[in-house]
């Protein structure tokens, strides 16, 4: 039996394998494979979001962050070791994996 | 409301937890945000907001002017803590109130607990104790019971053992408590029924959190040396100004990662990428030994066998005359230090309790059995005038209902008496916290949205005590994305054309449903139903259209395709795999259908206009064909039925097909009049026609089918299906009277499928099932195997594995068979669109 200890395992892989793509030479082909499961996981009722490049603030609970550097000003995610990962549930998401960030500000 | 207090609050230095006692049980409660069972005790002041736990904890290094975490050790002191956003000191012990508040906030179900048990370490003095004590009442408990963290722990223990029906009679033990950045050592002994502290030693900085520093340093660096090029590292990674600050706290969640895999097996891998010093890119992956991270460990683990062998001096006691050691503290799930300590004191280890919420549930159990004040001895009841106040409030909120926006401004206007009130906004899938703000006539806030979603968020009114006063105030929904009220809604569905195996002609499958919101772009993944040889004629096709996706494909309006020819394939695809269709529609209507065969590798793209009618002749030629083919399957079983009316009816039907036929045969295929167009208008009409003469008893034999079905899958799933098979059954079924109501064939059909697809599962692991299956399909037919002699002698392996009851052995000798049986045997299907 899945359990969703299991699908966020397996949606976390997904996500490593798409950020290891991303930097070879290759034809999208990897892009492709990984897109077809996230359609899967959003068949599911899953949704994966990369929250890389977004500004963070305190009140950001969709994130657990370690803050990097000795400034506080625009912070900023500059690495995302987890994504978030939301259940869908009617017409509403929950989320069910805090991103796991690394944060700069500058 | 219950006669005894029943909530228990476990105060910790590093981390809090609150247990709530009741039916006899325990519960640790979650905290609705972060969905964890314990809490950071870090307090963050920051510009306007208060917050506490996980959020402050991120803050503390980098924000120490604003953010307070460790301030149990300061309890009963005269220390304060400056804070620059108020400007001014705050004590201890309010701290720890905001600590019990948010605690509070984790209860649920409309309870309001008034009284609590709070626990404190074996060290904590009188004054230390009244601190607490003072905390726990301006955090508005209106009484509040002290109990020492080994006693909670040890009782945590001792109903434990009361469930499994032994109770603890006289006896003596340590208390080891490694928590995440402290630890403490309690000798405890029970006596006549009461359970005592003897002794303790502690040390407030040694705990997990040194752990994962140490994988680091002593690990993690010596590999990033040996491999890229970095200088003076240890620095660059610690220091906030160094190059790999940001680099440091990746590699530490990756060492706590590690060190809890090693928890339960001998290695763990550890993988990431760095840039070093010359910006070069390095890739790292090795394995860290559990031998590696103990031989770190002991040198602390031996630290705390110290203590413990104080404490047997000063008690003048052997470790034999102890009955085991009590593990509790999230770091003692290490199995080095459970043995070290074991094999270093002679003593048996006990890790029955949970160590992390250990003692917070002993804090419950406990104040299951301490009654609650009378009445009239209470304590005055401070925040009762400000909930009949706050009762007052008249708060005016306004917001947009819809946003494209990635957040979203909020205000509200506030009236009435505002004092000592204050507000929180929380986003209830858990991704936004306000924090605790003050409650002024005017509040603005910037609420972060969730992409293509309604988010929800809640807004509450809170006391000074953390009382919630207002909680009947409106939700503020807040429809994100595609939603907005500029989007356009899609006139009908979209569907793709695809291969029916059943029926043996071809049926639409929908890709967005009528009245989805432009844009739109979905892919799936279809397969390939026909081998395409590379540089032959053969092709697939790819079909989009617009209509009812419960009616045939020939009634719908054709808006784009994409045909693949064997011509323009760099190899064979073979039939079973995989082809992506993505579809998309701007909001200008615009589609775009791109195809990509996963076997070539190969990615086909058509982009059409929504003014540019597409129809292609081959194609309506095979549609035609297809619809008089249907046609005289209907005519005859109008003629077995003897239904005159309706034989006559297809009969005119079926002769201005087979007209239309005659007509786009002798057409060229550049033919550029509009004939074309003419032609498919008229095959849609009579496709319409067709389809409404026909629908009620294509209806009524799906509706039937689906009965049959349902009670077959029913059977085995009721018989032999798990409890999520049953639940998915059921949810199954939930759609059976919405499908049944909007009386197409294609959706009834398609639930009919989905029935029997779970069941299958089900069926496939009973003897029962292939029994049957074996016996009737495969074992009595043995003229239609090509190969007889093969096939003979797995029918034996069949009936020997039937015999035996073996299901993996018969599963294997059926699957054989049907690949042995030749494609017609095997229902292959030669004509449509070539995917399904």
């Amino acid at each position: 039996m899945t359990t969703l200890q299991d699908m966020l395992f397996i949606i976390n892989q997904v996500f490593e394998i798409e950020k290891k793509a991303v930097r070879l030479a290759e034809k999208n082909s990897i892009a492709r494979n990984t897109q077809r499961l996230r359609d899967k996981f959003t068949e599911l009722g899953y949704e994966l979001f990369d929250p890389l490049g977004e500004a963070y603030s305190d009140t950001r609970t969709d994130c657990e962050a370690s803050i990097a550097g000795d400034s506080l000003d625009n912070l900023r995610i500059t690495d995302v070791i987890k994504p978030i990962i939301a259940q869908r549930s009617g017409a509403t998401l929950m989320i069910v994996q805090k991103a796991v960030v690394v944060v700069e500000g500058s | 409301m219950s006669q005894t207090i029943d909530f228990g609050i476990d105060l910790g230095t590093t981390n809090s937890v609150i247990a709530h006692a009741h039916d006899g049980k325990v519960e640790i409660l979650r905290n609705p945000l972060s969905l964890k069972e314990t809490l950071p005790s870090v307090v963050a002041y920051r510009k306007s907001r208060i917050l506490v736990g996980e959020k402050a904890r991120e803050f503390m290094e980098r924000d120490p002017e604003n953010v307070v975490g460790g301030f149990k050790r300061k309890m009963g002191t005269a220390d304060r803590y400056f804070i620059r956003s108020l400007d001014q000191q705050v004590s201890p012990v309010d701290l720890s109130a905001q600590v019990l508040k948010e605690l509070r906030s984790f209860v649920h179900g409309g309870i309001v607990p008034e009284a609590v048990v709070i626990t404190i370490p074996a060290s904590f003095d009188t004054i230390q104790s009244n601190a607490t004590h003072e905390a726990g009442r301006a955090a508005g408990f209106d009484e509040v019971v002290l109990l020492q963290e080994p006693i909670a722990a040890s009782l945590a223990f001792a109903n434990r053992q009361e469930e499994y029906g032994r109770a603890l009679g006289r006896g003596q033990w340590l208390v080891y408590d490694l928590g995440g950045g402290t630890f403490d050592v309690a000798l405890v002994r029970i006596k006549d029924g009461e359970m005592r502290v003897l002794d303790h030693e502690g040390d407030n900085f040694l705990g997990g959190g040194d752990f994962d520093d140490l994988i680091v340093t002593k690990i993690i660096v010596p590999k990033l040396q040996a491999t890229g090029k970095f200088e003076d590292l240890e620095r660059q990674l610690k220091s906030a100004k160094g190059r790999h600050n940001g680099l440091y706290f990746k590699l530490l969640l990756l060492a706590e990662e590690a060190k809890i895999r090693l928890s339960s097996h001998d290695k763990a891998d550890i993988e990431f990428e760095a840039a070093d010093d010359e910006e070069e890119d390095q890739e790292f992956f090795f394995s860290i030994l559990r031998s590696e991270l103990e031989a770190l460990l002991d040198p602390y683990i031996d630290q705390t066998i110290s203590m413990i062998e104080r404490i047997l001096v000063r008690n003048n006691m052997e470790s034999s005359e102890l009955d085991y050691v009590l593990m509790v503290g999230g770091s003692t799930y290490i199995p080095r230090v459970r043995e070290r300590v074991g094999a270093g004191l002679n003593i048996a280890i006990n890790c029955d309790i949970d160590p992390t919420t250990a003692v917070g549930e002993g804090a419950a159990y406990y104040a299951a059995t301490k009654p609650r004040r009378k009445k009239g001895i209470s304590l005055e009841k401070k925040y009762e005038p400000l909930t009949e106040s706050a009762a007052g409030l008249q708060i005016r909120m306004a917001y947009a209902r819809t946003s494209k926006e990635r957040t979203e401004y909020f205000t509200a206007k506030v009236e009435g008496e505002l004092r000592g009130l204050q507000y929180r906004i929380v986003r209830t899938d858990g991704g936004f916290d306000s924090g605790l703000k003050d409650l002024l006539p005017r509040i603005e806030e910037d609420l972060p949205l969730m992409l293509d979603t309604y988010n929800v968020f809640k807004f509450t009114v809170i006391d000074q005590y953390g009382h919630i006063v207002r909680e009947d105030l409106p939700e503020i929904g807040i429809t994100q994305g595609k939603y907005s009220v500029s989007g356009q809604p899609l006139p009908a569905d979209i569907c793709i054309e695809i291969d029916d195996l059943e029926t043996r002609r071809t049926k639409l499958e929908p890709i967005f449903k009528k009245n989805e919101i432009l844009p739109l772009r979905r892919t799936i993944t279809k397969q390939v139903m026909k081998t395409i040889r590379k540089g032959q004629d053969e092709q697939l096709v790819i079909n989009v259209l617009e209509g009812s996706a419960n009616l045939l494909p020939a009634v719908s309006l054709p808006i784009g395709f994409i045909i693949i020819s064997g011509k323009d394939l760099e190899r064979d695809v073979i039939k079973g795999s995989d082809v992506d269709v993505t579809v998309e529609i701007s909001e200008s209507r615009d589609l775009k259908i791109s195809a990509v065969l996963l076997m070539t590798d190969q990615e086909f793209t058509n982009v059409f206009s929504s003014n540019e009618r597409q129809v292609n002749l081959a194609r309506l030629e095979a549609e035609i064909q297809q619809l008089l083919e249907q046609a005289n399957d209907e005519l005859m079983d109008a003629r077995l039925k003897d239904d005159a009316q309706l034989i006559r009816r297809l009969d005119g039907i079926r002769e201005e097909l087979e007209a239309l036929l005659t007509q786009i045969k002798g057409m060229a295929q550049d033919d550029v009049t509009d004939s074309r167009y003419q032609l498919d208008d008229r095959k849609r009409k009579l496709a319409r026609e067709l389809s409404e003469t026909t629908q009620d008893q294509a209806l009524e034999n799906s509706k039937l089918q689906y009965f049959d079905y349902k009670r077959y899958s029913k059977y085995y799933i009721d018989k032999y299906g798990t409890v999520t098979e049953q639940q998915n059954f059921n949810r199954l079924l939930e759609q059976e009277r919405e499908v049944l109501r909007v009386g197409s064939a294609a959706r009834i059909d398609d639930l009919s499928d989905r029935l029997l697809s779970l069941s299958w599962d089900v069926r496939w692991r009973t003897l029962e099932f292939l029994s049957a299956l074996f016996s009737q399909n495969f074992s009595q037919r043995l003229s239609e195997y090509p190969d007889q002699n093969r096939a003979r002698s797995l029918i034996t392996e069949g009936n020997s594995a039937l015999a035996r009851g073996d299901v993996f052995g018969l599963q294997s000798v059926i699957r054989r068979l049907y690949d042995m049986l030749p494609p017609e045997r095997k229902g292959s299907f030669q004509f449509g669109t070539g995917i399904g």
